[in-house]
């Protein structure tokens, strides 16, 4: 039996077996068991508000939402909604509920339950941050402005039949739903918030055991008559709250923490000695770009940008820096995501000679100001790339400025920068859509470049007005623009250290390109 | 005494009005916006955003701001809320007990390990006792805490086990590292100040007196030596208990234990008046009443001293 777990890594039937198999064998059980797992404290356990990756991976497990994401072939799959359709032009959208989901309370769970937790969410008075992705849907200025009490293009038409309205034609919407900021919210969350917060009932494959121990640990325990397809592994994840990596580290090497999922940048080149078999890298879609502030003049030249890209020798940088945990930025599009082409970008290569000519002939400025958020591990390879500038592109005089991310993003907005800058972008869902739109379409309060491209927009809204197979095709076409345009120069995907306890089958350990390692799947290969 | 108490006791208000007053002041100079912050690369709505200054009073010019700060604590004990809605007397009610567990296990080590080593060292003069006690010393100041923190975690929890290497799971065991690590610097200041002020006291005529008396070595160190070197010592113990709070901050970071020391810090990073404010306010505090002590027992140490 436990041959056959291990042969066949993470899949459905694998959870399902396993579930049968450690119950009744509770010794030498794949599955099963408790791990403790590291995390950093999470600014909030409040679906509606949670946007950081502390929060948000606990409330994965404790929350269902209407569709998840299937990383295997990159599609929304069934949630508490069991199917769903879309009017022609994706417009008008129709999710059926399943029967059956509860809260972990036994409140249950309606077509209603989604009405009620949409509406809060976008009520400006409960202030929660997830609100701003819920502007697709009819109704959402006049809710946020005060003008309406509930959001028109959400309703209930019958208890388990969900009707979403959006403003322009969405395909991405049923990928969109499964983040964290849709989850349902049972009426305690909206009466009293707080109290919620430290022991947030979900309707999610885990429950909370206790409350949340601020910056000690928060407990949960699987939750048995979850209606879902693939039931978590472990009989019950600890969650342990460190606020230094280095600590953690060492801890799984005592054996005193099972599973940590950000290995520190200076233990990348040490974790295979440190490990053996008991570490891995994972790619994800954590990206990091240099972009340029296109309302400067000396960045309006497309060849300027051009030639600041191609004197960039990503390799040597990563090898040096980052021991090898980083992915060269080929494209826009995470690679890991099915659109996403190698090689997309022509002036990602690097090749210092061609890029002098250029930059010369276009006349680049030869002094640059180059903009960073300090504390943030960003000094070493920031400096690398300016040193890389001045070498290839002769460029006389580089300076840093670097703030503190607060003060640094008050900079952006009043677009009072006057250099390359660093900035980063993760997917908070896997499509192409959300790589691209949020960032560098007109007006997007995340366009930091100031980007203005027609044909770019509108390539995005064809790609969204269509179905899937199609909307693949656009995606790429406009992609392509960012990549000739070069509002941003791609820099690279960051690869995440995974170092775990000999208590965890290495097969087990799988991490997705939201930077969230699956918890639900570690299985326990001995008992203590 | 009396009198000289409440006099003391009273200086404690401007105290406090004054260093809350600039620790808002700094907090509130830092550049950048921290509700702008707290969603990271990914931008918060206008209307989300305007609803979180509103309710953190943070549209207010500086003293307003701060007026409304102190009114909620002075009227309703109110010490506000993190930017989370946490409230902040709960931080500190967690957290106080982590940190001031912390700073006795220190203190003990340094008192207890300090003297000795001071009294040893200070006794057998110029022996092979003294050098090595004034070596260690001297390596235990000039190595950086951090590093010593990695060294005994590398050594005591990793390789030989016998400690947790952070946390506070284990109960009083996870102190011992961390405690040590707290008291290093200060163990070293304490042993040598105590050496040097007794050889001073030892070669006095009242302990020569007493010697020649015929009273026992050991009771002439404790009862005339020891006890007319111990006041610089007793100073800078009382000081240094009240900057160990200081010094938490590294030693709580690097253990992960959950006192108000880390808080402290992550609380200024991400610009939380309230919690700075409260945390800060309660080590002045703490401070001053140490403070207090110390002068206490001063003249318990030496009776010549009265307060009045």
């Amino acid at each position: 039996m436990a041959l056959v777990l291990s042969a066949c890594g993470n899949g459905d039937d694998t959870a399902d077996e396993t579930d049968a198999n450690g119950a009744e064998n509770g010794e030498q059980a794949a599955g099963g068991g408790t791990v403790t797992v590291y995390n950093c404290e999470p600014q909030n356990l409040m679906p509606s508000n949670s946007s950081e990756v502390c929060g948000s991976w606990v409330l994965e497990q404790l929350f269902t939402g209407l569709t998840q994401v299937d990383y295997d072939t990159f599609e929304a799959g069934p949630g508490v909604a069991t199917s769903w359709d879309s009017n022609e032009d994706q417009t008008v959208w129709t999710f059926e509920i399943g029967e059956g989901w509860t809260f972990h309370n036994g409140e249950e769970i309606t077509a209603q339950t989604f009405v009620d937790t949409f509406n809060w969410t976008v009520d400006p008075d409960n202030a929660q941050q997830n609100n701003d992705f819920y502007d697709v849907f009819v109704g959402y200025d006049e809710l946020v402005e005060g003008e309406a009490e509930e959001l028109e293009g959400v309703s209930a038409v019958d208890d388990y039949t969900l009707e979403l309205e959006l403003n322009e034609p969405f395909s991405p919407l049923p990928m969109m739903l499964s983040y964290t900021g849709f989850y349902p919210m049972p009426q305690e969350a909206f009466d009293d918030p707080e109290a919620f917060e430290s022991a947030p009932i979900g309707n999610g494959r885990y429950q909370m055991d206790g409350e949340w121990e601020h910056d000690v640990q928060i407990a949960v325990e699987r939750y048995e008559d979850w209606p879902g397809e693939d039931p978590g592994l472990p009989d019950r994840i600890e969650w342990q709250i460190y606020n230094d990596i280095e600590t953690a580290y060492l801890d799984v090497q005592a054996g005193a923490l099972d599973i940590l999922d950000t290995v520190p940048p200076n233990r990348l080149g040490t974790m295979e000695d440190d490990f053996g078999d008991n570490q891995a890298l994972f790619e994800t879609s954590s990206f990091t770009y240099m972009g340029f502030p296109l309302y400067q003049e000396e960045f309006q030249d497309v060849d300027v940008r051009h030639a600041l890209s191609m004197a960039i020798d990503r390799e040597e940088i990563i090898d040096n820096i980052f021991d090898g945990a980083q992915v060269p930025a080929r494209n826009i599009i995470p690679p890991m995501l099915p659109q996403a082409r190698e090689d997309a970008c022509e002036h990602c290569e690097f090749d210092p000679d061609a890029a002098a000519e250029l930059y010369e002939e276009a006349g680049g400025p030869s002094e640059l100001t180059v903009y960073f958020n300090s504390g943030a591990g960003h000094e070493d390879w920031v400096e690398a790339v300016s040193n890389q500038w001045q070498q290839h592109l002769g460029i006389e005089d580089v300076t840093f400025q670097s703030l503190e991310f607060a003060q640094y993003l008050d900079l952006h907005d009043e677009q009072s920068v006057t250099g390359p800058f660093r900035l980063g972008w993760v997917l908070s869902y896997p499509s192409p859509q959300y790589a691209m739109e949020p960032i560098y379409t007109t007006g997007q309060s995340s366009n930091y470049t100031a980007f203005a491209n027609d044909e770019f927009d509108d390539l995005i809204a064809q790609a969204n007005a269509s179905d899937p197979e199609e909307a693949d095709d656009y995606y790429q076409q406009a992609e392509d623009i960012l990549l000739e345009e070069m509002p941003v120069i791609p820099m690279w995907f960051q690869s995440m250290g995974v170092v775990h306890s000999d208590r965890i089958a290495h097969d087990s350990v799988t991490m997705d390109p939201r930077t969230f390692l699956r918890v639900e799947q570690l299985e326990v290969t001995e008992e203590d | 005494m009396t009198g000289y108490i409440i006099r003391r006791l009273l200086q404690f208000i401007p105290v406090v009005i004054v260093a809350t007053l600039i620790v808002y002041a700094m907090v509130f100079l830092m550049p950048g916006d921290p509700i702008r912050a707290l969603s990271g690369d990914r931008p918060m709505s206008e209307q989300v955003q305007d609803r979180l200054r509103e309710q953190y009073n943070l549209n207010d010019p500086f003293l307003i701001q701060y007026g409304k700060y102190m009114w909620g604590v002075f009227t309703q004990g109110d010490f506000g809320t993190t930017f989370q809605g946490r409230p902040v007397l709960d931080i500190i009610q967690q957290g106080l007990p982590v940190t001031l567990t912390l700073a006795a296990v220190a203190f003990c080590f340094q008192a207890i390990i300090g003297a000795i080593a001071g009294i040893l060292a200070a006794v057998y003069k110029d022996s092979f006792i003294d050098r090595f006690v004034q070596v260690s010393l001297v390596v235990a100041v000039a190595l950086p805490t951090l590093a010593i923190a990695f060294l005994l975690q590398l050594t005591f929890g990793l390789n030989l086990g016998w400690f947790p290497i952070a946390g506070t799971r284990d109960g009083m065991v996870s102190y011992i590292l961390p405690g040590i690590v707290l008291a290093a610097v200060s163990t070293g200041i304490v042993a040598r100040m105590l050496r040097s002020e007794l050889i001073e006291a030892l070669q006095s005529d009242y302990v020569r007196t007493a010697t020649a008396k015929g009273m026992k070595r050991s009771r002439v160190v404790t009862r005339h030596g020891l006890r007319n070197s111990l006041i610089p010592v007793v100073t800078f113990l009382g000081a240094d208990l009240a900057t160990m709070m200081g010094g938490a901050i590294v030693v709580e970071s690097v253990f992960n234990m959950p006192g108000l020391g880390g808080q402290v810090f992550r609380s200024i990073q991400a610009q939380e008046n309230t919690i700075v404010v409260g945390i800060v306010t309660l080590m002045v505090l703490f401070y001053v009443v140490v403070n207090l002590l110390v002068d206490l027992l001063y003249a318990v140490l030496d009776p010549r001293i009265r307060y009045e």
